[in-house]
């Protein structure tokens, strides 16, 4: 679980990595991918994120409110994610796929692992 | 006991809005400002005395969200006023506010276990529909600066989701 501040220098730094690694050696279908999800208006944009173990799902804040992604049974949690920040869970294969935002419960997304 | 502390509660939270809207539409954006710092101190001073009276583990999580939702949105707004180099003007609503959030606390210090979580749910659900209804049709459309606006929106965006959750503690309670 990781929680860090959304900035675009990281996303920079990010692109350059990924450039590198495009350079260096042609991606691989198995490489591991980072799928994005928004946290707008107490909503998780998208509620259903499809992906393979060894993925990273990443959420995002950008509401004012702090916000979690947490398992419905707590077996995986981001943390606080404040407005600007955002947390990340690697996908496990026997992770939980249903989650929910802990301040605000009614917030609810699903996990499909293919 | 419970239901006269609720309707105390619902009448104060909801006469306090109605009685005043022409004269708050007829405000500055610095006293709406004042207004909404108020409403948010209010209601975390309502969430700490929950965790004080409540044993309710429910009741704890809602009042944490209440203190860590209004404080965002409080910090959001001093650093705004910050960079417009003003400061939020206290008016007679922000009073009535007060007085109407003071009889309310003296009734909730009363109360214990249930008795307690059902006049703090039913007071959150009273006071999150009234302020929502003000800010959303008397404030935001008589807000002159947009970025004053635009946070008086991302404001009531997190007090209707909150009036949501409250309306779902009420009927929990039951």
């Amino acid at each position: 679980m990781m929680k860090n501040t959304y900035s675009r220098r990281s996303v920079m730094v990010g692109a350059a990595a990924s450039a590198a690694v495009l350079t260096a050696a042609p991606l691989r279908a198995q490489d591991p991918t980072v799928h994005e999800v928004h946290i707008r208006a107490f909503s998780f944009d998208p509620d259903k994120v499809q992906v393979k173990v060894g993925d990273t799902i990443r959420w995002i804040n950008h509401d004012l409110a702090p916000h979690t992604a947490t398992a419905d049974e707590f077996g995986w949690d981001t943390e606080e994610i404040s407005k600007g920040e955002f947390g990340e869970v690697i996908v496990t294969k026997d992770m939980e796929t249903s989650y929910f935002c802990v301040f605000h419960p009614h917030m609810k997304g699903t996990i499909e692992i293919l | 006991m419970k239901k006269l502390i609720s309707a105390l509660a619902v009448t104060l939270a909801m006469t306090g809005a109605q009685a005043n809207a022409q004269d708050i539409a007829a405000m500055n954006d610095l006293e709406y400002a004042h207004i909404a710092y108020t409403a948010d101190n209010i209601d975390i001073r309502y969430a700490h005395l929950a965790l004080a009276l409540s044993t309710n583990p429910d009741i704890h999580d809602f009042a944490n969200t209440m203190i860590r939702d209004h404080t965002a949105v409080n910090e959001a707004a001093l650093g705004l006023l910050d960079k417009l180099g003003a400061s939020a003007q206290d008016n007679a609503f922000s009073q009535t506010l007060n007085a109407n959030a003071e009889k309310i606390i003296a009734g909730f210090v009363e109360l214990r276990g249930a008795e307690f979580d059902a006049a703090y749910a039913a007071n959150e659900l009273a006071y999150h529909q009234a302020v929502n209804d003000l800010v959303e049709n008397t404030m935001i459309p008589n807000i002159d600066n947009a970025e004053v606006k635009a946070l008086f929106e991302q404001g009531l965006e997190i007090f209707k989701a909150h009036e949501g959750h409250a309306e779902m503690m009420v009927k929990a309670l039951k």
